[in-house]
This record gives C-alpha cells, structure tokens and sequence, in this order.
C-alpha cells in the first residue's frame, strides 16, 4: 500500500515478493549493509546523525545521537546489545506489523547496520507475543539470511517473543522483559545506552527505524535530508484506521498535511459522515477535532496542537461517537496495561474508568468532571514512565476539546450517543479479568 | 587514606556538602530535611522509584518532579522538596491520595497503627479528606504467608520492600509480585508458606501494615509497649535487638541495625523465638529429686543448702559443663565459685576457642568488601551464623568470589580476601587464623556453635590459672544452661558422675538426671555481656524479670557460703573480668552499639593445625540446624522452619552418582543406614555431604551414598 | 531427563543469562500442558533453575499466558478502539451466540475459550480475530459461523 512517491521503508514491496531474500537481492538489497560495513562505525553513525533520522517508535529521538551514546568498546568492555523493539502494541498502530510481514530483509539488514555502528555481535528482536504472522515471516527470512554467512558476518539475530503486555514497549520494561522478568519499567539514569540489557551498553531501535536506516545509507544521510520537513526528516510509514473509506499502511513524505492522509490516502469518511475528531499518533495521543486536521503530519506542526506523532496510529471518528465512551475504553486500556509499579499509574487509571464510568451513566455530578480532570493532572507528571502519564494526558483532551458533551452527560442524566454510538458498551479485557477490581464495579 | 571527593549542592535553600555518590535522601537529611519516601531502601538493591512519594523539584532536570530517591547528589544541584516547593508538596500529595484510595484506612484494628509511616507520611504531606467515593479494591485477607507472617493485601502499597528481600537480599526467590497493574499482589507459590530462615525481615521492611507478625498480632498498641535495646543471644552474630514488652512479657523482637554487625536483619529464630520465654514447661522454681525419680519444688533457701551440700559432699571433684549462651558476668561467677571456692577447675566447654583469630579481627560488614570470600569448614553458614550468610550473599552480589574450598593460589592472589571458618574442627579459629596469616588474607572469622562461647572462656580463665585436674570419678556435674543440658556428650558424662546439679530454664530439659535443678534464665532477662564471633563486647539489657532469680544474684549468695566475694551485680563483675581480660574498659562505656576493639598484632608465624582426615568415602558432616534445639522446640510457629530429612550434595558428586535434586537417597556408613532426600547445594565442595543432626543418626564419619 | 527440560537448555543457551530463556520457556510448557498449572510452573522453575515462584511472578504479568485452564481452540476478538468503531462488539456478540459462551468464558467440553482483548495491531484490518494466534482480517458478525463450523470441524 506504499502508494506513495516517496517509498522508502516499503520501497518495491508492491512490485516483488521481498520477503524472498533473492527478490530484495535482486532490488539491490543487502548492499547498504556491505557499503556500511566497508565504513568505519562512526563514520555510519555520523551518516545517521546527518539524515536527521528520528526514532519512528514514538519518541522521535535522534537515531544518530542515539547511536554515538553506547560507549566505544575499548572504554567499556561490556557486550554491546542491539534490542529491537518490535512490540508495537499502541492502539491504532499497525506499522511495523506490515514492514516485518512485507520488508523482513530490509529490516534485518537495518539490524545488521546498527550492530556494526555500534559494534555489537548479538541483536535480539524483541517481538510481541501476538505478532504470530510477522513472526513467521521473520523466522522464514532469518533462515534465508543464516544461510548466507557473507550478509550475516559474525553478528546473531535471536528472535524473541513477548507474551501480551502492552508496556513492554517501553524501552526498559522490554529489556526488563527481554531478561525474563515481569516487563515493569526501570528507573531513568542509567540509561540503557550505558545499562541497558544485563546492565550492558545497549541501543533500543524500532521496527522503521532499522528499516529505514539502510536506505539512509544507500542514498546518503544528506540525501534523505533533503525528505520531508525540518525537524521531520524523511518518510513515514502511518498507519490509518477507524472510519475511513481505505484503512492500511501508507508511507508518506513527512509534512504531509493530515487532511491528505485522511481524506486523500484513506479516502474520507464513510458514509458521507462527519469526520467527528482525530487521535493522530496512537491513543497515547492528545485527540484533534475534526476541524484541526489541516496541518502537516510532522513532529513541530503537531508540537503546536499540543498533540504528536507518537506511533503514527491514525484514528478517525465520525459524528455518531461518543467521547465519554472512548474515554472509558481508552482509560480500560491503561487501566488493563499498567504495570503495577508506580503508584500514580497503577491507582489513577483505575480511578479515572470509574469515573468515566459514572460519568456515562447519568450518575455524575458536575463535580466529579473536576475531579476526573483532577486525577488526569495529579497522574500527569508524577509516574515513573510515560504509561501512566500519557493516559492521562489523552484523557483530559477529551474532556477539554469536548467539555460540553461531558456536561451533557451531566445534565441530561445520561448518555446522549448511547447504543448508537459504536463504542457503546464496548466489553474490555480489564473488565472481564478475573483480580480485576474493575469486574467488582461493574457487577 | 585521602578525604572522600565531595559534591555540594543546595536543598530548600541550604548549602550542602556530602560524598560523592550519596543519595538525594540521605543528602537532605545531613541538613536535617526530610524527603519522605515508602519504598526506598538502600539495603535491597538499587532504587526502584516506584511508590512516587520522595518527588522533588531538582534542577537541572526536566521541569516535572523526579524521584529525588534514584538521584544521586551532584555538584549545583539544586533541589525543593515539599518545604520549599508547591510542585514538590502538590505532587507528594496527589501521591498519598493516590495510595489511600484503596487503603482500607482499618487502622483502628492495625498492628501497624501509631508507628506506620503511611499513617505517618498522611499525617504530614496527605490530604485531610478523600474523594473516593468508589468501591474499594478488595482481596481476600489476611492471608497466612506462612505460620509466622500475615499479609493483608488491601492494605499493601505495592512498595515491592519484601519482594526485594526475598529477591535482592535473602535470594530465596520466594515472595512475589503476581498480576498486573491495580491486580498485582504479593504471593507465595500456590499457598506454600514462605519459608525461609530470613522471613521475618519483611516484617520490618513493611511501610504499613500488609505484613504481620502472627505471633505479634494484636498483642499490643504501640503507645503501650517499651522497647528494650539488646543483643539477641542465640547464636555469636549477636545482632542488636529490641525486645519490645507490654506488662512484663516480651512481646516481640525487633532489629536494632547495628551497620558493622547485622545491618538491620535478624533470622527468623532470633525474631520469634522469644516465645520459648513462655514455654509451658518453664521453670520457676528450684527442683529437688525426692526418693526415686520423684521432684519437688523446694524453696531457694532450701535449694542452695542443697547445692551447697552437693558441693562440699564432692570436695574437688566438681566438673561444670558450660553452654555457651551464659553471659561473661554469669561464666565468671561460677568459674570463680568453682574455681576460688572449690578448687574445681575442670569445665566442659561447649567448642574451642582460639586467641590467635584476635590478629585477624574485623567487622562482619568487611565482608561486603572483599573481592573474594573462602567459606571453609564444610558446615553450612546459615545454621550457624545465620546473618553471616547474608553478608557473604552480598558480597557475591558486589562481584566477590565465594570459595567453598581452599583454593591457596586464589587467595593469595586476591586484594582482599576474607576467611570464615564454618564447621568441625578448626581448632576454635586457630587453623582459619593461622591460614589468613599464611595467605595474606586482610582477615578471618571462626563461626562457633554458640552464642558467646568466646566470652564464657575468657571468663572461666580469669578466675584462675590452675589446670584442670579432670577427677575421676566425678562427684559432681554442674550442668550450666540448657545448650548444655541439651548435649549428648555433657549427658554421657552425667552417667558417671556420682551427683547431678542442673541449671536450666526447662522442665523436660532437667527433670529425670538432675538430683537438684535450678531455673535457668533466658538472655532476655538478663543483664550483662556477650563477646560474639567478631570479639566484639556487646551489652545485653533485662528486657523482662525473670521469673526466678537471674543466675548472678544466687551465685553470688551460694559463693558467700564458701568464702567467695561475688557481686550480684553485672557490672561489677564486668569490671574484674574487664581488668584481666578487656583491657579495662568500663561496663557503661561499651554503649548501644559496641564498637569492635582492635585487632592485636600478630604473633610471630602461626602453625596451622593439622585437620583430621578420614579414610575413603564420602565425609560426612553432620550439623545443628538454625531451627533446632531447645528454644526453638517450644514455639510451635518456628515448627514449620526445622530441618528436613535431607542429605545435601555437591552437584559434582551428584552428577557422579547420577543423583538427582529431590530423589529419596540411601547414606550409609559400616552398619547403618538411613534414607534421605538429596539436595543438590553449589556451596558444598565434592567428597562431603551434610546431614542436619536429628536425621544423622549413627552414621559415622565417612558414608557411602547410592540411590 | 524429559524433553522439556532438555528443550529449556537449549532455550537458555541462546541468550547471555539463563533467566531471559523464562518467558520462551513459559510460552513452551503453555504449549505441552494446556495452560501453567502448578505442575507446569515446577516443571519450568526446574528446567530454568529458579523458583517455580518466580514462574508464577512472570507468567501472571504477561495477558497470553495462562494459569488458568483455556480451551484447546482460542478465540480472540480485539475490542480496542479502531476494531470497536467498525463493530467488534457485534462481532464478539455474534461469537457469543454461535458459541453459547460469554466473553471471557471456556466451553464445557474444553474446546474453545472467548475472549476479548486489547489491541492486536491489525487496526486497519479491522476487525481482527485472533484464532488459535492467527490473525482473520475485516470480520464481520456474518463471518462468525464460518469460523466456528472451522473449529468444529477441527476438533
């Protein structure tokens, strides 16, 4: 679905079978790596510093930058780690599921590129548990590539799985994950560069990123500059759901303007619908309404809205929704994943569903809308990782952007949307878990 | 040795200058500010940073609060805490409210209640009100974590303290966390008690009151208790304790950190074996045998007329047998009865006891810096030096290598190498000595069976030089203690004595082989002094009266009657063993928390003994369990921590013998037999398996082990 | 020495530390026992040379693992946002139906367990099904039957 000019990550996976190692051979694949591994690595990480490549997991951090913190081996004799963070879980995202199952080799040859920036011999691919399709894709094109000892050089690549927990996304519950422990995140210093896994200088990239890097050293860091817009460089890969005409995967030049990929990409809403509000980069997202889509999709324009890229998940509602009930499918969701640790996230979650859920029911007085928003900025700020805290942000910009259909909820006694809004008593995982105190209030 | 490198850094406005590498806590509290804070504790590992209570405003840094509790001090930093920053106390507040809307707030009926650091915490940096007006989180509770411990799962904070234990400091991987997010708990594995000799910890290390004490719960409110500081006497740790009391009874005990000896950890016997103080079987009064296997209580009047008639009736002919647990003052003024008033100068000492270890002295906490760890003696640690056990896990932890076998080259070539000897033999640490000084090692440690067996010889030659006459046959055993009335050797002994006197806080211990019993005295009701494994000199206070009278006071009357001067008074007779033995120090100044004297310089190059060897076979050690003898015997919630019949092997000889952990094993020796379960141990050397004592039976010194 | 333990070794020996071979080897005794039953979790703790307490620790963290029996078929309907705006509820409801079974429930025979759950990352294929862990794109309540005769068929 690269329907795009500006193909980079999924470049000729419309045309050819590249899942097939001899099909991306034969597109020139694999040549970035050897052209790679004839540079010195810093000479490799100064070309990822210059494409001005950021990270494409939601952090947007410098790639480059990012690289040329692991400590040189000679000042730290550690193993140095490539991790994969290939547990995309956001809501909304389904990216790196399509880059794995379309461009596995490019990908692997992106790994392979870091390790040698980085000289590192061992990358783990951390895979979520779900992802069973990637998966095998994955297994069938690390066998092509094991078998080819000249592509492979004396780096490993283990393929590891997760097992269902959203938070392992997070860069150091997945390390904590990737060492056999419960996925809670760690504290920040150390960072993983200098303690990542095993306490060893470690690099944790994502999916599109790695799968970006060997075209940044095809053409040259200044090359995939010239892409997209400052601060923004490159393509994208976003993934477009909800209620859309063409749902999927499309590779954009960063900068695209969100109306575009809206309504010219994904082909507007259907039905003739109103386009009722946003959520641009996964539901960890501050939400748009409908009327604030013409900007470009790029890290500064959205920086404006207060808003962001995060993971590219791009959600679409129309006018039936009701913003009460995605605010307590979306609070269930941080509810159901937070990891326990810390204290603002295990507890505030759970408090911000029960009142969204009162809210719904009619029930609610006035007060308690303060109260919710209370909660939001008391868990906002305080948590040790961004879990807990981007769940309240998203939250609160429903009641903001939204504010009088929450008060609707109020003084009508109830929901104005009800059964024909489709996320009317949508049945959540929390809900149903049997040590859920959710499954308590709700019986 | 250099001055410490030292950053400064300003906290709520005041300079402060502390060593580089100090946390932002312990920063603010050099300044006497307090950063409030539920689940930082430096002694289990790294920061976790979970409860969120210790946030800060700390620059440079992101603009939101950080968790001052993971930070370490640097230069220019410049921190707020809730005094001094709205951001700071909105945060630390929107915390508690965070924690308290799913605390049950029960702490009317809490153990916890008026020394709990929620309520505490609450009092200072929490909201007045709730606006919870929600169901609560519920759980089933409470829920026995084992016989001793209690855990109410609605009122944990999820602070991951006693997780951290169980993972980070005991390393029993026993207590977890299950679940996820609001549904994580904590947990043992389907329902099985956690059993571990350390348990008890996670008690203390409880900031609310999730983790009970069961033989604590509801035995008293906090405003009601007095906290007693003394030395627990059950083993040569000698960790410091509180023996918190409520009308006249021990009623729990509690660490009191000494940092040098036991860093805030006490074992599990030393937290609840208290309870023997009430054992059913306790004696109060004197017991005089009576025509045949008869005893009467007698009156003490009446009791000392008898042992001062069982005394001339022997003339010399006395043998004392010692346990080992009597306190310096105690050792002292029998040894000087015995030895001044009767000329009686044989004694049975529980175990040896070397001078020569004197040059090789330091603090337990030394461990936790050496670079390499040689545990000799093949008996394990933990049964007997429980605590040491966890300073040598730490030092493994900081990257120390454990040697369970000498391995010379190893030690010489170490920095910092540290001996402990742990087991048969040794020659009361001569031999450990003896090889730290041949090796070069910075030092060594003996661990003795008993709790002040070092101060009890010391005692027992101060009173005299004269050697031991060794009369035969003996016309009076005087049995000092339980320990020693609980010995099968001191039993053996008492076969050939004409005449039995037995001191000892137990009828069952007594009664039988005694021609007079005396009631015996725990080490919580007395007053004196302890030397432990280190040859530290360590106060133990009267946390209770007993319920006869101490040991000191009717010595010193029966001595009276054979012309001795003993005063009834601890220290009193702690300065005529000071002046011979301590280099004078004076009873008060020995403090809360002794300090440990000096090592002496060496002697001129010690021999190392020659250690018995055996013929071929397997060796077999057999050792006291932790959990035995007669304390433990009479607290029923310690029932569930004895030994289990099982033999342990080393994965070597295991493999050899294609044994497998757990499997029902035959050890054998010339004529007998017995089965076991075989445990596989890394801390065992090849060629030795271990046997707990009550399951040795007759087995000799070297089996055979086959499946 | 049983295969499982055997295969555990292999497991741990592809990974710096033994403890990271944990949940690989959780996924494995999963597959052999059903779901991580007490035994299962022994077995594990075994083979990896740590606590079946540990075992217990990380399995329960994690939403695939099971310490509870499951059905020997899974149904699996996402009920996250993308999926709920195109009718994942009907389409678990219309599971509901087919199967005589609420969300969240195991068949008496064992056969099949329904459940919803978060996000599969297939938001653009939406709605997403996860059965026996492979993906079925845009299903629609009318699709349901099918699938459920699909597992009849196969058990």
């Amino acid at each position: 679905m690269a329907s795009d000019a500006r193909s980079i990550v999924l470049a000729g996976a419309d045309d050819r079978d590249l899942t097939k190692l001899a099909e991306y051979e034969a597109i020139g694949g694999y040549s970035a790596l050897q052209k790679a591994r004839a540079m010195a690595p810093q000479a490799v990480i100064d070309e990822v510093i210059t494409s001005e490549l950021r990270g494409r997991g939601g952090a947007f951090f410098p790639t480059g930058r990012k690289w040329a913190f692991i400590p040189k081996p000679d000042s730290n004799p550690n193993p140095h780690y490539v991790v994969v963070n290939a547990d995309e879980s956001e809501p909304g995202s389904f990216k790196d599921h399509e880059i794995m199952v379309r461009v596995p080799h490019r990908f692997f040859e992106g790994c392979l590129i870091a390790a040698h920036a980085v000289e590192s011999k061992n990358v783990f691919v951390y895979i979520r548990g779900e992802y069973t399709p990637p998966y095998e894709v994955l297994v069938a094109a690390l066998k092509e590539l094991e078998a080819r000892p000249d592509l492979r050089g004396d780096a490993t690549i283990v393929l590891h799985r997760g097992a269902g927990a959203y938070i392992c996304g997070e860069e150091t519950a997945l390390l904590e994950s990737l060492e056999g422990k419960r996925g809670q995140p760690r504290t920040k210093p150390p960072f993983p560069a200098i303690q990542g896994l095993y306490a060893s200088p470690t690099v944790v990239n994502n999916v599109e990123t790695l799968a970006t890097i060997p075209q940044v050293i095809a053409m040259g860091g200044a090359e995939y500059a010239t892409l997209g817009v400052p601060d923004s460089r490159g393509s994208r890969v976003v993934s477009v759901s909800g209620h859309v005409e063409r749902p999927g995967n499309y590779e954009i030049e960063n900068g695209t303007s969100l109306r575009e990929i809206i309504y010219g990409l994904a082909g507007g809403i259907p039905e003739g619908r109103e386009l009722k509000a946003v959520i641009p980069g996964g539901s960890s997202t501050v939400i748009l309404k409908g009327d604030e889509i013409d900007v470009g999709y790029d890290f500064n324009s959205l920086l404006r809205l207060n808003t962001a890229m995060g993971s590219a998940g791009i959600v679409a509602l129309d006018d039936r929704c009701c913003m009460v009930q995605l605010g307590i499918r979306v609070s269930e969701f941080y509810e159901h994943e937070s990891c326990g640790k810390c204290t603002p996230c295990r507890e505030g979650t759970r408090w911000m569903t029960q009142i969204l859920r009162r809210l719904e029911s009619g029930d609610a007085e006035q007060s308690e809308l303060d109260l919710l928003l209370d909660v939001c900025d008391r868990i906002n700020g305080k948590c040790l990782c961004p879990l807990g805290e981007t769940a309240a942000i998203a939250i609160a910009s429903y009641v903001n952007k939204f504010r009088a259909e929450f008060v609707a909820h109020v003084e009508d006694g109830g929901c104005p949307f009800g059964e024909s809004s489709p996320l009317h008593d949508v049945p959540a995982p929390v809900a149903l878990h049997a040590q859920s105190p959710a499954a308590a209030v709700l019986t | 040795m250099s001055a410490p490198e030292t950053v400064k850094l300003t906290i709520d406005g005041m300079a402060v200058e502390v060593p580089k590498g100090t946390g932002l806590v312990e920063a603010a509290l050099a300044v006497g500010i307090e950063i409030p804070v539920f689940c930082y504790e430096p002694r289990l590992g790294p920061p976790v940073g979970a409860c969120r209570m210790c946030l800060c405003q700390v620059e440079p840094g992101p603009p939101k609060p950080q968790a001052a509790c993971t930070l370490t001090a640097q230069d220019g930093m410049v921190v707020r805490t809730a005094l001094t920053s709205q951001v700071a106390a909105d945060a630390q507040n929107a915390t508690l409210e965070f924690i308290l809307v799913n605390h049950p707030l029960d702490c009317p009926v809490c153990d916890k209640g008026g020394e709990c650091p929620l309520q505490d915490l609450t009092f200072r940096y929490g909201p007045g009100n709730t606006r919870m007006t929600f169901p609560k989180r519920t759980f089933e509770k409470p829920i026995p974590v084992s016989p001793l411990i209690a855990l109410d799962r609605e009122r944990c904070i999820l602070c991951y303290r006693c997780t951290r234990f169980s993972e980070n400091v005991a390393e029993d991987g026993q207590l977890v966390a299950v679940n996820r997010g609001a549904g994580s708990m904590i947990s043992t594995f389907d329902d099985e008690p956690y059993r571990d000799p350390f348990s008890g910890n996670v008690i203390e290390l409880c900031p609310v009151g999730a983790l009970t004490s069961t033989t604590y719960r509801f035995e008293g409110r906090p405003w009601e208790i007095q906290d007693v500081p003394t030395v627990c006497g059950l083993c040569p740790v000698g960790c410091n304790v509180t023996a918190t009391t409520r009308e006249g009874k021990v009623r729990r005990i509690l660490s009191r950190n000494h940092p040098d000896v036991d860093d805030g950890w006490l074992c599990d016997k030393g937290r609840f074996a208290y309870k023997h103080l009430h054992a059913p079987d306790r004696l109060r009064d004197p017991l005089l045998r009576v025509r045949r296997r008869g005893f009467e209580d007698v009156s003490w009047e009446r009791a000392l007329d008898e042992a001062e008639r069982l005394l001339r009736e022997a003339g010399g002919r006395v043998v004392t047998a010692l346990s080992g647990s009597e306190t310096v003052e105690q050792a002292y003024a029998l040894a000087k009865l015995m030895r001044q008033g009767l000329g009686a100068h044989t004694a049975l000492f529980p175990e040896e006891s070397s001078d020569a270890l004197d040059a090789f002295r330091l603090p337990l906490s030394a461990l936790r810096d050496a670079d390499l760890v040689a545990v000799l003696g093949d008996a394990p640690v933990v049964e007997r030096a429980p605590v040491v056990e966890l300073w040598i896990k730490e030092a493994r932890r900081r990257g120390a290598r454990v040697l369970y076998e000498l391995d010379e080259e190893a030690v010489r070539g170490a920095d910092n190498a540290v001996l402990v000897w742990c087991g048969p033999g040794g020659h009361g640490g001569a031999t450990v000595a003896a090889l730290a000084q041949r090796l070069g090692a910075t030092g060594s440690f003996y661990l003795p069976e008993t709790a002040n067996a070092r101060g009890v010889c010391d005692a027992w030659s101060c009173a005299s030089d004269a050697e031991a006459s060794n009369p035969d046959p003996i016309g009076l055993l005087v049995v000092s203690g339980d320990e020693a009335a609980a010995n099968p050797a001191v039993r053996a002994l008492a076969e050939q004595a004409e005449r039995v006197l037995v001191v000892s806080m137990f009828h069952g211990l007594a009664a039988g082989w005694a021609d007079l019993v005396l009631p015996g005295t725990s080490y919580l009701e007395r007053d004196g002094t302890y030397v432990n494994l280190e040859g530290r000199i360590q106060r133990l206070r009267r946390a209770v009266i007993p319920p006869a009278p101490d040991e000191l006071a009717w010595i010193s009357k029966l001595a009276e009657r054979f012309g001795v001067q003993i005063s009834p008074y601890p220290s009193t007779v702690f300065a005529e063993v000071s002046a011979i033995a301590f280099g004078g120090i004076p009873f008060g100044e020995i403090g809360e928390r002794a300090p440990l004297p000096a090592a002496t310089p060496a002697a001129a190059a010690l021999d190392v003994p020659q250690e018995r060897t055996e013929g071929d076979g397997l060796r077999l050690v057999r050792y006291r369990p932790l959990f035995s003898g007669p304390a433990v015997e009479r607290v029923p919630e310690l029932e569930f921590q004895r030994a289990q019949p099982e033999v342990e092997l080393s994965e070597k000889d295991a493999r050899a013998l294609g044994v497998r952990g757990g499997e029902e094993i035959v050890v054998r020796s010339n004529g007998t037999s017995v089965k076991l379960r075989a445990r596989l141990s890394r801390e065992l050397r090849s060629g030795v398996v271990r046997v707990p004592e009550e399951y040795a039976g007759d087995l000799q010194p070297t089996v055979e082990v086959s499946k | 020495m049983s295969a499982f333990y055997d295969e555990v070794q292999e497991l741990k020996a592809r990974y710096p530390h033994w403890r990271s071979a944990t949940l690989p080897a959780l996924r494995l005794a999963q597959e052999k026992y059903g779901y991580l039953s007490t035994e299962a979790l022994r077995d594990c703790a075994e083979a990896l040379g740590t606590t079946p307490a540990f075992c217990e620790a990380v399995a329960s963290f994690y939403d695939m693992l099971h310490l509870a029996p499951v059905g020997r078929h899974m149904v699996e309907v996402c009920t996250n946002v993308s999926c709920a705006l195109v009718g994942a509820r009907q389409v678990l409801e219309r599971f509901e139906q087919e199967l005589g079974l609420h969300a969240g429930e195991t068949s008496e025979d064992g056969s099949v367990t329904l459940r919803p759950v978060e996000c599969l990352g297939g938001c653009g294929w939406a709605t997403i099904v996860s059965v026996d862990h492979g993906y079925r794109r845009f299903v629609t309540p009318d699709d349901v039957p099918a699938i459920v005769q699909e597992l009849r068929d196969g058990e």
